[in-house]
């Protein structure tokens, strides 16, 4: 099991791939998302947002959001250190996402971009 | 009579039954869709393993090819593996020859690719092969994977940048469930209108315009005259086609009976017809035997 600080500083890893990612921010653009992160295990909820091409962190819900992630602790920090991709937990149901399916794929594509060979 | 049947995901509307002679033999080549049903496929499959000469795999790829690299599409495979007796193709093959060989064909024998022309590909890991053709030829290159597949804005202009996406992305997208990437059943008939609005401009600023049908008309807007390079068009697709503008329709593989098929059944044909093991096949043996059978391109002025 990963604590609220280890998928916080997963979560700033993360954060830290996409902003290195010039090409990325491009392609991101026109694509403002709120996206909420959100433990099965532990009490731990982070917001993702992009506005603009750019990402940005923090740590509790947001209001309202467009996506939401949800796994347990382990999972999530694994999938924003980059050490295991989104395809696996998502097809084998460890990790959920709500939202349109055109969003899902764009987040997979974003972390692709991000770790993937 | 050699049986060659095509087990698409594709909408049942679309499918059709034809008898030819090519080179000497019969061929009974039918189409069966499923309308996105992937386990109905999987049982269509099952029956007709063992009953005919060939299957082809339609509405869904196996292997996608960017430069060397085969990447192989998890649900492609799953249908593959269905089938244990009969050779069982999904059209890479094909397309990796003959639709390469159409590019040089229309420079050769056309005005409609002079250099330069500015080609949109709405996607084109699925057709490596005539991607690197247009480039070959100096056409300006517009690839369309990320922008229609995944919604990103984002046109890629180089073969090689091309190679660079598909290798960071395709070895884990391809595992996602296929209809996740690419219109299956019913979303065959329909178009995504907010695509459309959003991306039609693409294809405007395009001359020629080619790849997947399906994929061609899900984001076609109104067109002004350009030329579209594809497969697998009915005499409603043409009709469609005429409406919206296009100027030129250019189909691949050959037209039976009105009807050009997908580039799996003419590969099923093929395979039929050379009576080799799959894994023994070269990309020669495919040429070879479509010059025997004077395969050209179908070139359908619109207007």
């Amino acid at each position: 099991m990963a604590s609220h600080e280890e998928i916080t500083a997963s979560l700033l890893a993360f954060q830290e791939g996409y902003n290195k990612n010039e090409r990325l921010k491009i392609m991101n653009r026109d694509w403002d998302r709120v996206v909420l992160v959100q433990a099965s295990d532990i009490p731990s909820q982070h917001t993702l947002e992009l506005r603009n091409g750019e990402l940005s962190v923090r740590e509790g819900a947001p209001p309202r959001a467009d996506l939401t992630v949800i796994s347990d602790s382990e999972t999530l920090a694994d999938l924003f250190y980059g050490d295991i991709t989104p395809t696996e937990p998502y097809m084998n149901g460890t990790l959920k996402i709500i939202g349109s399916e055109d969003d899902i794929v764009r987040l997979d594509f974003i972390s692709l971009m991000i770790w993937g060979e | 009579m050699k049986r060659v049947v095509s087990v698409s995901l594709g909408s049942s509307r679309r499918d059709h039954r034809v008898e030819v002679e090519l080179l000497g033999e019969r061929f009974e080549i039918s189409r069966r869709g499923t309308d996105g049903d992937f386990d109905r496929a999987i049982q269509l499959l099952k029956e007709l393993d063992g009953k005919v000469d060939a299957i082809g795999l339609g509405g869904i790829d196996v292997y996608l090819y960017a430069g060397k690299t085969r990447y192989v599409v998890r649900d492609g495979k799953k249908l593959m593996d269905a089938v244990q007796r009969t050779p069982v193709v999904d059209g890479s093959g094909l397309k990796n020859t003959l639709e390469r060989e159409t590019v040089y064909y229309l420079r050769e024998h056309t005005d409609l690719l002079p250099p330069g022309t500015r080609v949109l590909m709405v996607s084109a890991v699925d057709r490596f092969g005539m991607a690197e053709a247009f480039a070959r030829l100096g056409c300006h290159l517009t690839f369309g994977d990320l922008i229609f597949a995944a919604g990103i804005p984002y046109p890629i202009h180089t073969v090689q940048e091309l190679e660079e996406l598909a290798a960071r992305l395709l070895p884990e997208m391809t595992k996602l469930p296929f209809h996740m990437l690419y219109p299956t059943g019913k979303k065959q008939e329909t178009q995504d209108e907010e695509k459309v609005k959003k991306f039609g401009h693409y294809y405007r600023e395009a001359q020629v315009i080619a790849g997947d049908y399906h994929l061609v008309r899900r984001y076609m807007p109104q067109l002004d005259g350009q030329t579209i390079i594809t497969n697998t068009t009915t005499a409603d697709d043409v009709a469609f086609l005429r409406e919206k503008g296009a100027g030129c329709l250019v189909t691949t593989t050959p037209e039976f009976q009105g009807r050009s098929f997908g580039t799996n059944v003419m590969e099923a044909v093929l395979v039929a017809l050379l009576q080799k093991p799959r894994e023994e096949i070269t990309p020669q043996d495919y040429l070879d035997l479509l010059r025997r059978l004077d395969f050209k391109p179908r070139v359908v002025y619109l207007r």
